[in-house]
C-alpha cells in the first residue's frame, strides 16, 4: 500500500464505527493493512497526527450552553400545546382507551362513518335479489353513486354547520359563539366533531355563558366516556363557581364514578367556594 | 385561550397532570430510552418531550452553533426543532431513531433559516463566538487554548456549508453512517466520501491558520 492510498483511509481509522477487518469504500486495502503501513511510515504518522488532532479539537470544542431563553420558550410552547383542544381531547382519549372498550365511535371521523354507511348500503344492495351486479354504466349503479354522493354531502354539510372552532374564533362576540353552540346542540345526531366542539367550548371558551350553554348541550351525550372525561378535565380548569357547580351537577347526573376523587378533594378544599363544596358533597351522596 | 390554570383549582387536573406525575415516577425508577419517550409523545404523553429536551438540547445547540456560527440563530433553530417534533409527532415512525430524526429536523430547520436570512453563504465572525478570543492575535507566539478554539471556529466557518454539515454529523458516533446518509438524503458511500473530504479540508484550513498565526510560515 502506498502513502496516498493509506491517507485516504485515515478517516476510517479515526472512526469508532469502523471495524478492524472492514474494507474501506473505494479502497483495495483493508484497515489492517493501513495500520501496518502507518506503524512503519513517519510521514504518514505525522499526517495522521494532524488529522487526528483536528478531529479531536472539533469533537471537544466547548460550546457554552444556550441562554435560559431556550428552556423557557420550550416549556411555554409545551404547555400551550398541552392545553390546545386537540391535546386535551387526545389526553382524554388516551386515558379512557386504556380502561374502557366503547371508544371505537370516537375514532370514526364523519367521513369514515359515511364510508361505512355507504359500504353498508352498498352491501345491502348487492344481496337484494332485484339488483343486478352493479356495472359502472347501469342506471342502478348511477343511482347508487348519487346516493353515496348525497350522503357525503350531508355529512360534510353537517361538518360545516357545526365547525365551531373555538380556539381560532375567540375573537368573535360571545353571542356569535353562543349561536355556534346552539347549532351544534340542536342537531338530532351530532357528529363526533360537534361533540368535540361542545367539549372545547366547555373547556376553553372565555365566556361563562357559552361554557354553561355548551355544558347543557352535552347532557344528552353524557353516556359517552369522552364527554364525561372532557367535563371532568374542564372542571379542573374552571374558575367560575357557578360553572363549577353546573359541571359537578353534570358529573353527578351522569353518575361518573371517575369524578369521585376530584369531587372528594373539592368537598374538603378550603380554596373552593362554599356553594361548590356543597355541590361536590351533594354529588358524592348521589353515586 | 381560556382562563389560566387556577393554582387553587379543586381536584387534580385529571388529564393534564397525570402524565407529568407518571413521567416523574418513571424517570425516578428507570431511564426510558429516547425512542420510547418519543413514541409516548406521539401517543399524546406530551410531557415526555420535556425529558427528551433535557437530554438533547445541549448537544443539538452545540451542533447548530458549529454549523451556523451564530449562537442566537442556533437558539432559534433549536426551538423550532422541538416545535416541529411536537407538531409532527404523528409522523415519528415505530422503527425510527430519535437522534437521527432530531438531526434530520435540525438540518431542515437550519436550511430554512439560511433561506430566510439570505441567499449568500453565511460568514462567521469568530469573535462573536468567543469573547476576547482575538485580544492580541499578533502578540501571542504560543497558542493558548482559547485561541485554538477561535481558530477552529474560523476554520469551520471557511468550510463550505455542505462540508460543515456532513462533517459535524459524521462526528456523532451514535449515528450510524446509514443514518447520516439518511439525514443528508444521499447514499452511504457518498456520505462517507463527503465526510472524509471535509475532514481533510478542515485539517488543511486549521493548520494553515495556525501556522499563519504563529508566524512559522506555510506547512511543509
Ligand atoms: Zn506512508
Amino acid at each position: 500500500m502506498n502513502c496516498q492510498r493509506v491517507r485516504q483511509i485515515f478517516p476510517e481509522l479515526l472512526d469508532s464505527r469502523t471495524s478492524a477487518t472492514q474494507v474501506p469504500s473505494g479502497s483495495t486495502g483493508t484497515i489492517e493493512e493501513a495500520r501496518a503501513h502507518l506503524a512503519s511510515c513517519p510521514d504518514c504518522q505525522r499526517e495522521f497526527a494532524r488529522l487526528s488532532q483536528t478531529m479531536q479539537a472539533l469533537d471537544t470544542l466547548p460550546i457554552a450552553p444556550p441562554s435560559g431563553r431556550l428552556r423557557r420558550d420550550f416549556y411555554a410552547m409545551l404547555e400551550e400545546e398541552k392545553h390546545s383542544a386537540e391535546s386535551v381531547r387526545a389526553a382524554a382519549e388516551r386515558q379512557y382507551r386504556v380502561r374502557r372498550a366503547a371508544m371505537w365511535r370516537w375514532v370514526l371521523s364523519p367521513l369514515a362513518a359515511c364510508a361505512l354507511v355507504a359500504a353498508g348500503f352498498f352491501a345491502g344492495r348487492k344481496v337484494t335479489p332485484m339488483a343486478p351486479a352493479p356495472a359502472t354504466s347501469s342506471p342502478d349503479a348511477v343511482a347508487l353513486q348519487q346516493q353515496i354522493k348525497q350522503l357525503q354531502d350531508q355529512v360534510s354539510n353537517m361538518g360545516t354547520l357545526v365547525s365551531y372552532s373555538l380556539l381560532q374564533q375567540q375573537q368573535r362576540p360571545a353571542n356569535d359563539r353562543l349561536r355556534g353552540v346552539m347549532s351544534s346542540a340542536t342537531l338530532e345526531n351530532p357528529s363526533d366533531r360537534a361533540i368535540n366542539d361542545l367539549i372545547s367550548a366547555v373547556a376553553f371558551d372565555s365566556s361563562p355563558n357559552v361554557r354553561l350553554r355548551a355544558l347543557e348541550a352535552l347532557y344528552p351525550h353524557a353516556e359517552q366516556d369522552v364527554v364525561r372525561a372532557g367535563v371532568l378535565a374542564s372542571l379542573g380548569r374552571e374558575q367560575n363557581p357557578l360553572v363549577q357547580v353546573s359541571m359537578i351537577d353534570f358529573l353527578a347526573a351522569a353518575n361518573d364514578v371517575e369524578a369521585r376523587p376530584a369531587l372528594e378533594k373539592i368537598s374538603v378544599s378550603v380554596a373552593s367556594d362554599e356553594n361548590v363544596r356543597n355541590a361536590a358533597r351533594r354529588a358524592l351522596t348521589q353515586f | 385561550m381560556g382562563p389560566p390554570a387556577n393554582p387553587l383549582a379543586p381536584g387534580n387536573l385529571p388529564m393534564v397532570n397525570r402524565a407529568r406525575a407518571a413521567t416523574t415516577v418513571e424517570s425516578a425508577t428507570e431511564q426510558r430510552p429516547d425512542h420510547a419517550l418519543m413514541l409516548a409523545v406521539r401517543g399524546g404523553e406530551l410531557d415526555a418531550l420535556g425529558e427528551l429536551f433535557e437530554r438533547h438540547h445541549g448537544r443539538l445547540f452545540g451542533f447548530l452553533v458549529k454549523l451556523t456560527g451564530d449562537r442566537t440563530a442556533a437558539e432559534d433553530i433549536s426551538q423550532i426543532v422541538f416545535q416541529r417534533m411536537l407538531k409532527y409527532r404523528h409522523t415519528y415512525r415505530d422503527d425510527g431513531s430519535f437522534t437521527a430524526w432530531m438531526y434530520h429536523l435540525a438540518r431542515r430547520c437550519a436550511a430554512d433559516h439560511f433561506r430566510r436570512a439570505s441567499a449568500a453563504p453565511h460568514a462567521i465572525d469568530p469573535s462573536a463566538l468567543h469573547d476576547h478570543a482575538d485580544d492580541a492575535p499578533h502578540a501571542a507566539h504560543h497558542a493558548t487554548t482559547r485561541d485554538d478554539h477561535a481558530l477552529l471556529h474560523a476554520a469551520l466557518a471557511r468550510l463550505d456549508h455542505g462540508d460543515r454539515e456532513v462533517l459535524l454529523l459524521s462526528r456523532f458516533q451514535e449515528l450510524s453512517f446509514a443514518e447520516v446518509a439518511g439525514i443528508l438524503e444521499c447514499s452511504v458511500g457518498a456520505a462517507k466520501v463527503r465526510a472524509h473530504r471535509a475532514m481533510h479540508a478542515l485539517r488543511d484550513i486549521y493548520f494553515n491558520l495556525q501556522s499563519t498565526r504563529t508566524g512559522q510560515g506555510k506547512i511543509p
